[in-house]
C-alpha cells in the first residue's frame, strides 16, 4: 500500500500537450528508470542499487540529472538516508 | 491495538563474534515475542564492510528482524535496541502488507557486490551527466 506513489497513477497528460517547449543543447529525453522497469524497487537494503544515485563524493544525484520523476527521486532520497543511518552508504566520500 | 509488519536492521559490534551475534539475535526475538510480536524471518548477513567507521570499527555484523507487532511493542524494542551496547546502529522501517519478504541474502553475494559498486561508482558520472 505505502509503496504505490502519485507517479505511477499519472499519465494522461504529458506528450503532445499544446505547447511544446524547445529543449536547449542536443541529447535525449530522459525517463525515470523506476517507471521504466517497475520490477526495479528502492530498498535502502539494497546499497548496490543506490549507490548509482549518488556521486563520487556521496551526494544524492539530483533528479534533474538522473531524471527521475518526483515520486520516485522522494522514495529514492529517503532509502538513500536509511542507508547512511545503518552505514550501508557513506555520508561522504571516504577519507584517507 | 493494530498490529502492523515491520522490519528492522541491526548493526552489531564486531567484538560480539559469529556466536555473540546468534546469541543477541535469539535475545532480540526473545524480546519482540515478549512484547507481544511474531518474528516471520531473522537473516543474518554477517561480517559487512562499513561505508564510514562507527565506533572505531571498519566492518560489523548485520542482522535483519521481519516481524509483526503493536507500534507500542515496536517503540519498546527499539528503546531496548539502543540501550544494549553491542548494538551500534539501527533502523526500523515499516513494511507495506502485501510486500514479499526479504530475498535470503548470502555473504557470498556480498563480495560480489561490494566489487560490482566500486566499478559502479568510477562509471557513474559519465553514465549520468551527458
Amino acid at each position: 500500500m505505502m509503496r504505490e506513489r502519485a507517479g505511477e497513477r499519472r499519465g494522461g497528460k504529458g506528450e503532445g500537450g499544446g505547447r511544446t517547449f524547445r529543449r536547449r543543447g542536443m541529447g535525449r529525453r530522459k525517463v525515470c528508470r523506476f517507471c521504466a522497469d517497475k520490477a526495479m524497487l528502492i530498498d535502502y537494503k539494497d546499497a548496490r542499487a543506490l549507490g548509482h544515485f549518488l556521486s563520487e563524493r556521496g551526494k544524492i544525484i539530483p533528479s534533474r540529472i538522473t531524471g527521475n520523476c518526483a515520486g520516485h527521486q522522494r522514495e529514492l532520497t529517503t532509502a538513500i538516508k536509511r542507508a547512511r543511518t545503518v552505514a550501508l552508504l557513506p555520508y561522504t566520500a571516504a577519507y584517507p | 491495538m493494530a498490529d502492523r509488519r515491520y522490519e528492522t536492521l541491526v548493526v552489531i559490534h564486531p567484538d560480539q563474534g559469529e556466536p555473540g551475534v546468534k546469541e543477541l539475535a535469539a535475545r532480540i526475538r526473545k524480546l519482540i515475542e515478549e512484547q507481544g510480536g511474531t518474528v516471520s524471518q531473522i537473516q543474518e548477513w554477517g561480517l559487512r564492510d562499513l561505508a564510514y567507521v562507527v565506533a572505531k570499527q571498519r566492518r560489523a555484523f548485520y542482522v535483519l528482524f521481519e516481524y509483526r507487532a503493536t507500534s507500542k511493542a515496536l517503540a519498546e524494542v527499539e528503546r531496548n535496541l539502543k540501550l544494549t551496547d553491542a548494538v551500534l546502529r539501527l533502523v526500523s522501517v515499516r513494511q507495506a502488507e502485501n510486500a514479499p519478504p526479504a530475498p535470503p541474502r548470502t555473504a557470498r553475494r556480498f563480495e560480489r557486490e561490494e566489487g560490482e559498486l566500486e566499478g559502479a561508482e568510477q562509471e557513474n558520472l559519465g553514465e549520468e551527466m551527458p
